[in-house]
């Protein structure tokens, strides 16, 4: 009985609700002149049309409208800017709004102090920037589609969706296509970006200054760059997808603290993934395939355990730059290397013989294919040879004693499939414009 | 994707330095990796030396380096003298620090330097501690005086960021001759001389926003926050104007006419906090229009704020003094290039260097043409972008803080690509260890700029050399360039941590080996000498009492002061004054006073003062610790003090 009363009371006080919805015909002023006039709490109903922004909702209400209903900011700054909290925008299609970076002028813009509002199932096409979280907290941005400018200078594009400043942000869901990056997330925190898609951006996610903060279940096509995590504390990093991303699927640049976990980077990558000055990060039951660089771990990176990660037919598995003796297992559990060729006579998963994944031993086996002879021999002595080699090159290097002899699968929806196809067919269609972070050959 | 996976490992047990690895010491033997205490390879710099001498870039045990270089501290407060290519280090000059060996912030000399120039409140201030001058600096930029677009070798520039001051050496003795407080402004960082006629002014960028009357009526008003951009006489080290501007002001530089000065701002948004300091996607470059600004002050168009003659060059006031010009985001490193025309402006969170047409300023400036509209390329080279120096063949370096590189690329193909050309403006990237900041190349910031070096100074050591406790060296790094190769030659650790360097021929600087006896350094010793009768150009041996006040004259000779004795009593203000009368090379002699925290340098004909009071009965051994002769131990004296009469 109790139970059933709390469900009721809810409705009784959310019915008066409805009885402010207003619908608000295409027509000069006629949106403004309806916010003007709504309670807070009332629904704004756009009918199908070109209704004429920008517009600034400063009070607590819900913009909707019929599926054909267009918010065309005209070129003017903002389209929508919401200014007051508990807003929601939903079902809309909005468009046109000004190009001036100064003013990060967007389709949708949260300012500080709008909490906790919502923006979902919209189109927004054509704006600078997509969907601009600027200050309000708590947030939720889901299953909006949005697309960006072409824009030849990357500069003169904007992000899909641009988080600054705004605590427990919840970017769900969406479908972001063109512009610069599709997540940029700068100074802020306790965000949650999960099972988006990215496809034809510079970077498909971007941070800069996040801490305490997940990426998850996103999924990057075709990008310049997958999943650029810098500067960042205590971010998740699990079960996205990186597929056919130029340069990067998955850099860590000074990002500390990361759960790094069930990511599949794939398909041609110049690095599967870049460790670059990044500590402390806990990177397990990843899938690194078909890259030119399975890993590249440098700029004295520290104490980072990698274990039960997966190195798949990458051109070069590891790329190691550093001066220090480091081993890649935990508790007596190693990565999966394709290359490694091992019994395991004890049938317990775990290969015999240790695993020296450094780029010593790539370059031999790449430069003189008959050394792969050697693959079976004790590590130690390899290297010894190796080294008498290439004696120029710095001591220090990668161990995994015990590496494992199978890989675990990622599953990736069939959907997603096709687009991986279409996007290594679009590789080669770069211009220089586009950002190039390519050239890091001596690292 | 797949279901939610349970995280196999504790992360307190694995990452905490002082959780138990049990578990982890059977599996590997050692937790050592996990605890920072990595097994250190021993590291070889076989391939670095090789590269040295296949770049010509050896210098042999006896032979001088090519270039000067000289380098900032940032809070160490000094200035350095390093020798190029060798990396070694020739001389720390003392400016904003005391100094222990030379007796810089000890001797009369020094302190009249390190005092003149403070504003009243600040003595004050440093009074009501028990200072007389701030004991610390933080010297982020040094820049030499320009004549006609090139280094003159006459004196040296420097900020002070923490104490908001700006100090200058004189190249003649490589000593600091003049250290002034700039008023109004707080945390003076970007500094540049003109270079164009000749250096006038050194202009000056604050950097933290503070009310404009600073005397805590106004506190938590950010709206009320002001920035201010200096111009000191660089001749008379004073004040000549300042400008009131919008946003915060980050790095400076100037052009070749003498027209115009710029700033960069990275908190264009005037924000307090560090998330309000990144809000906006674009910040800006000011543009400072000095004959504009000179007409202002003969028009009197200005206000007077402690004795500082202030115009307003803020957004919205409609004056020919300033413009503003949008640049993306956070920008920082402001650098003219050689050619002339063209201004580089490092976007920091940005990809992107924002190139700016100097010559299309006018236009902004005259007929309000569009801001954006003197940019004429903004090439993505990579994260971080943070400083350009140049090879004068039209090619730019640029440091990439986050990228950990340099990338060389060329202006004009970077044009032709805004332009929409299909070109790649990147000639080579070569990695640098780690995360650099400033960069330099040969005369790079002059009309006579070379790419025969290349130098980039980095924020990080981190791997690169024997471990030395938690706090590690920064690593400077210099390339030989040859043609589009750069050749790594040199890894240099440094202690803190050197912010700008500049590269000079030998030809513009031409120090000397001896004082002159007329130098003006010591001054108001040879006026209170003069007084006294005592003739300091000669051997001196006086002892003048003048109340409770004791002037000691004695000049040294290796391996001896003239006096080996002197007494006064106690609580005396006992002044010393030493001239070292030899003239030969490097014998430079000291004062130290045992136990009386006293020491000084005198170099060769120089003359030094130092004042203490003898409050301390018995006897006190003085001697030399420069070593100055085989009987350097010997050349020592006592100090008498009789005890005050009961």
């Amino acid at each position: 009985m109790m139970r059933a009363l709390t469900f009721v009371l809810p409705l009784l006080i959310a019915l008066p609700l409805w009885a402010g919805e207003r619908h608000v015909a295409p027509g000069q002023g006629a949106l403004a002149n309806a916010i003007a006039e709504a309670e807070p709490g009332d629904v704004i109903f756009l009918e199908a049309g070109r209704h004429l922004g920008p517009v600034i909702i400063d009070r607590p209400l819900t913009l909707t409208g019929e599926h054909d209903a267009i918010l065309d900011g005209a070129g003017k700054g903002t389209v929508i800017t919401i200014d007051a909290p508990d807003v929601t925008i939903s079902n809309l299609t909005v468009t046109g709004s000004g190009l001036n970076s100064q003013d990060t002028d967007a389709g949708i813009k949260i300012l500080k102090k709008a909490d906790r509002a919502i923006v979902k199932g919209n189109r927004v096409l054509g704006n600078l920037h997509g969907i601009d979280v600027h200050g309000g907290r708590d947030a939720q941005v889901r299953d909006n589609t949005i697309e960006g400018t072409r824009d030849p200078r990357m500069n003169d594009r904007g992000n899909g969706i641009y988080v600054w400043n705004s605590p427990g942000t919840l970017v769900e869901g969406n479908s972001v296509r063109w512009g610069r990056d599709g997540i940029f997330s700068n100074t802020s925190r306790t965000g949650i970006y999960r099972n988006n898609l990215f496809r034809d951006l510079r970077f498909a996610v971007h941070y800069m200054y996040t801490n305490d903060s997940e990426v998850s279940g996103n999924v990057s096509i075709g990008n310049h760059l997958g999943y650029a995590i810098m500067f960042s504390n205590n971010v998740i990093i699990k079960d996205n997808l990186s597929l056919s991303d130029r340069s990067h699927g998955l850099m860590l640049n000074f990002a500390n603290n990361a759960d790094v976990s069930g990511n599949l980077v794939r398909g041609g990558a110049d690095r599967c993934t870049f460790i670059y000055n990044a500590h402390k990060n806990l990177i397990y039951d990843n899938r690194f395939e078909g890259c030119t660089i399975g890993i590249h771990f440098t700029a004295g990176s520290e104490r980072n355990v990698l274990t039960g990660n997966a190195f798949i037919g990458n051109r070069t598995q590891v790329k190691y730059v550093g001066t220090r003796d480091i081993e890649w297992s935990f508790k007596g559990r190693g990565n999966y290397w394709s290359d490694h060729s091992s019994f395991d006579l004890g049938g317990d998963g775990i290969a015999d013989s240790a695993f020296r994944p450094n780029d010593l031993m790539d370059h031999i086996l790449w430069s003189q294919p008959a050394a792969a002879l050697l693959t079976g021999a004790p590590a130690v002595q390899l290297i010894r040879w190796a080294q008498s080699s290439f004696p120029a090159t710095l001591p220090g290097g990668v161990v995994d004693s015990v590496p494992l002899m199978t890989a675990q699968a990622v599953t990736i929806p069939p959907k997603y499939l096709a687009m991986e196809a279409g996007a290594a067919l679009r590789r080669n269609e770069s211009s220089f414009d586009d950002f190039d972070i390519n050239d890091l050959a001596s690292h | 994707m797949s279901e939610e996976k349970r995280l196999p490992i504790s992360r307190r047990s694995l990452l905490g330095a002082t959780a138990g690895g049990a578990a982890l010491a059977g599996a590997f033997g050692s937790r050592a990796m996990l605890t920072g205490t990595a097994v250190v390879g021993a590291a070889t710099l076989a391939s670095a030396t090789s590269a040295r001498a296949a770049a010509g870039a050896e210098v042999g045990p006896g032979q001088l380096d090519e270039y000067y270089g000289f380098w900032s501290s940032g809070q160490c407060g000094e200035m350095r003298i390093l020798g190029i290519p060798s990396m070694r280090e020739l001389m720390r000059v003392p400016v904003f620090n005391t100094c222990s060996a030379t007796g810089w912030g000890i001797t009369n000399e020094s302190k009249k330097i390190l005092t003149e120039g403070l504003l009243p409140d600040t003595k004050e201030y440093l009074a009501a501690n028990g200072l007389e001058f701030p004991p610390n600096g933080d010297l982020h930029h040094l820049h030499m005086s320009f004549t006609e677009g090139t280094y003159d070798g006459r004196f040296l520039f420097m900020n002070d960021k923490a104490n908001t001051r700006v100090a200058r050496v004189r190249c003649d003795v490589m000593k600091c001759d003049k250290i002034i407080e700039i008023p109004n402004t707080k945390a003076i960082h970007g500094l540049r001389p003109q270079k164009w006629p000749r250096t006038d002014y050194v202009f000056c960028n604050g950097e933290d926003e503070v009310p404009m009357v600073n005397d805590g009526k106004i506190l938590d008003e950010p709206e009320k926050y002001v920035n201010f951009y200096t111009a000191v006489n660089a001749d008379e080290m004073t004040v000549a104007w300042q400008v009131m501007v919008t946003g915060n002001l980050d790095n400076t530089d100037c052009d070749y006419e003498g027209k115009y000065a710029f700033s960069t701002s990275y908190n264009s948004e005037m924000g307090m906090t560090l998330a309000d300091m990144t809000e906006a996607d674009m910040d800006h470059v000011v543009v400072f229009n000095i004959k504009e600004i000179e007409a202002g002050i003969e028009a009197g168009d200005f206000i007077e704020l402690n004795g500082v003659k202030v115009l307003d060059g803020r957004k919205g006031q409609n004056k020919k003094y300033t413009r503003y010009i949008p640049i993306p985001n956070n920008p920082h490193g402001c650098n003219m290039a050689p050619d002339k025309i063209h201004l580089c402006i490092a976007g920091k969170l940005s990809p992107t260097v924002s190139v700016i047409d100097v010559r299309k300023l006018d236009a902004v400036f005259d007929e309000d043409a569009d801001p954006r509209s003197v940019v004429v390329a903004e090439p993505e080279l990579g994260l971080g972008p943070l400083h350009t120096c140049y090879d004068g063949e039209g090619n730019a370096f640029t440091t990439l803080f986050l990228d950990s590189q340099v990338v060389k690329w060329n202006i004009e193909k970077a044009i032709q690509l805004y332009n929409g050309d299909d070109v790649d403006p990147i000639i080579t990237k070569a990695d640098v260890h780690y995360q650099p900041g400033h960069n330099s190349t040969v005369m790079g910031e002059t009309l006579e700029a070379s790419g025969k070096y290349y130098l980039t100074m980095n924020k990080f050591s981190k791997d690169r050399f024997l471990n030395v406790g938690p706090l590690k060296p920064e690593n400077e790094q210099l390339f030989a360039i040859d043609g589009d190769k750069m050749t790594l030659i040199h890894d240099g650790p440094t202690f803190a941590e050197p912010h700008d360097s500049i590269l000079v021929d030998p030809s513009k600087v031409n120090p000397k080996s001896v004082w002159d006896r007329n130098d003006p350094m010591w001054a108001d010793a040879r006026k209170q000498a003069e007084a006294d009768g005592v003739d300091l150009d000669d051997w001196q041996e006086e002892v003048i009492r003048d109340g409770n006040k004791v002037r000691v004259y004695m000049s040294s000779n290796a391996p001896s002061f003239s006096l080996e004795s002197f007494t006064v009593r106690q609580g005396d203000e006992v002044t010393v004054y030493v001239t070292n009368l030899d003239d030969i090379d490097d014998l430079t002699h000291g004062f130290t006073m045992g136990n009386h925290a006293v020491a000084m340098e005198i170099s060769p004909q120089q003359t030094s003062s130092v004042t203490f009071v003898a409050e301390r009965p018995g006897v006190y051994w003085y001697y030399c610790q420069w070593f100055c002769h085989a009987l350097h131990m010997e050349m020592r004296g006592r100090m008498f003090v009789e005890p005050r009469a009961s």
